[in-house]
C-alpha cells in the first residue's frame, strides 16, 4: 500500500522542473564474452541513433514509436540504476531488452554491459563509468 | 463550455492519447500484453459516443489499470507524458465519482490548475538557472543529452546565437503562460504555440507521448477560464 502511494503520489502532485538542470547523461553499451567470460571484443553502443533521419520518419514517429520510448524507458533505468533506486527491477529491464536485441544479432554465448555517463567539464565532454554488470548468458 | 462537456472531451482525448502507446506494449507480450489489452479495450470504450454514465465506470477501472502498470515499471514508463496522462486520468475519475458539483469541480478544476504550473514551474526552473539564461543548458542538451533522434542534431549545439534565442523563447513562453488565462482570445493562441512546442519536442526528441497527453488537458484550462474568468 505505502508503495502503490510513493508511485501515485508523483503524478498526483508533479513538480514539473522539466530541464531544470542538464545532468549526465547515461548510455549503455555492451561487450560479447566468449565461454569463459572472456571478452570478444570492444564495448559497443547499445541501440546507437542513427546518424540522420528523415523528415517522413519524423512525422511517423509522432504517431508511431515504440523502439524510441522503449529506448527512453532504458535511460530512466540507467539512472535509476546508478542512483541504487529499484536496482534488481531496472537491471532486469535492461539485460531483458538488450537479450532480446543481441540475440538476434550474435552468437555469441555471454554478454555483460555497462552504464556510462556523459558530461560537460568546462568546455569538454567527459565520461565516468557507473555501473558494470557481471557476465550474463545471452541462450 | 460546461464542466460535462469539457470532462468528455478530456475522455476523448486521453483515450487517443493512450491508444498507441497501448498497442506500442502489447507487442511486448507477457503482463505487459495483458494489461495494455485491458486499457486498449478501455480506452476504445471510452471514445464510444452513447457511453453516457459509464464512462465513470470506465475511467474507475483504468485508473485502478494504472496502478498496476505503475507497479509493472516502478513508476512510470515514460516519465512526464505518463504523468501527465495519470493526472488527466485521476482528475477525471474524481470529478466522475465525488458526490457534489462543486467537489467535481474542484478535481476538474485541479487539472487545470497543474496545466498551468506544468508550463510555468518549466519556465521558472529554467529561468533560475544561469546555464539555461546564456544559452549553455540548451547546448547542452543537443550536445550529450539522450534525446536527440539523429547524430546530425547534435551539431545544433554549435548554434550559439540560434539556442540563446530558443531558450528565452521557451522560457519567455512559459512564464507568460498563467497570463494568457486573462481571456480566452490569448488563451486559445497560447495553446496553439504550446501544442507546436510540444511537436517541435516530439520531431526532435522523439518525445511523441507529450504531445497528445498534454492536449488532452487542454480542456481543463478551456474550462476553468470559462468558468472563473469568461
Amino acid at each position: 500500500m505505502l508503495r502503490t502511494v510513493q508511485l501515485i503520489l508523483p503524478a498526483l502532485i508533479p513538480s514539473w522542473n522539466f530541464f531544470d538542470v542538464i545532468a549526465p547523461s547515461p548510455r549503455i553499451e555492451y561487450q560479447l564474452l566468449d565461454d569463459a567470460s572472456k571478452p570478444c571484443g570492444d564495448w559497443q553502443a547499445f541501440r546507437p541513433r542513427p546518424d540522420n533521419i528523415s523528415l517522413l520518419t519524423m512525422l511517423r514517429r509522432l504517431i508511431w514509436n515504440p523502439h524510441w520510448n522503449a529506448s527512453l524507458f532504458l535511460v530512466s533505468c540507467a539512472e535509476r540504476l546508478s542512483q541504487d533506486i529499484t536496482p534488481e527491477h531496472s537491471a532486469r529491464e535492461i539485460l531483458t531488452r538488450m537479450k532480446r536485441d543481441l540475440k538476434a544479432e550474435t552468437d555469441a554465448p555471454q554478454f555483460r554491459f555497462r552504464l556510462v555517463f556523459i558530461h560537460r567539464e568546462d568546455e569538454a565532454l567527459a565520461q565516468d563509468i557507473l555501473y558494470t554488470s557481471a557476465p550474463e548468458p545471452l541462450a | 463550455m460546461t464542466l460535462d462537456l469539457a470532462m468528455r472531451w478530456t475522455e476523448i482525448l486521453l483515450a487517443i492519447a493512450l491508444i498507441m502507446p497501448s498497442v506500442e506494449h502489447i507487442r511486448a507480450g507477457g503482463k505487459e500484453r495483458l494489461l495494455f489489452s485491458l486499457r486498449l479495450i478501455l480506452c476504445l470504450l471510452l471514445l464510444y459516443p452513447e457511453i453516457g454514465a459509464y464512462s465513470a465506470y470506465i475511467c474507475l477501472a483504468m485508473s485502478g489499470l494504472a496502478v498496476l502498470i505503475l507497479h509493472r515499471f516502478e513508476g512510470p514508463y515514460n516519465g512526464g507524458s505518463d504523468r501527465m496522462s495519470l493526472l488527466i486520468l485521476f482528475c477525471l475519475t474524481l470529478a466522475h465519482w465525488l458526490p457534489q458539483e462543486n467537489w467535481k469541480e474542484l478535481a476538474f478544476g485541479y487539472l487545470g490548475l497543474q496545466l498551468t504550473l506544468s508550463y510555468f514551474i518549466s519556465g521558472w526552473v529554467k529561468i533560475r538557472n544561469p546555464d539555461w539564461r546564456t544559452g549553455r543548458a540548451l547546448r547542452d542538451v543537443f550536445a550529450f543529452s539522450a534525446y536527440p533522434v539523429a547524430e546530425n542534431l547534435r551539431g545544433l549545439a554549435d548554434r550559439k546565437t540560434l539556442l540563446l534565442a530558443g531558450s528565452w523563447l521557451v522560457m519567455i513562453c512559459e512564464l507568460l503562460f498563467p497570463l494568457s488565462l486573462a481571456s480566452k482570445y490569448t488563451l486559445i493562441p497560447f495553446l496553439v504555440l504550446a501544442a507546436s512546442f510540444h511537436l517541435s519536442n516530439a520531431m526532435f526528441f522523439g518525445l511523441n507521448r507529450f504531445v497528445l497527453a498534454w492536449i488532452a488537458a487542454y480542456p481543463s484550462i478551456l474550462w476553468l477560464q470559462d468558468r472563473f474568468i469568461g
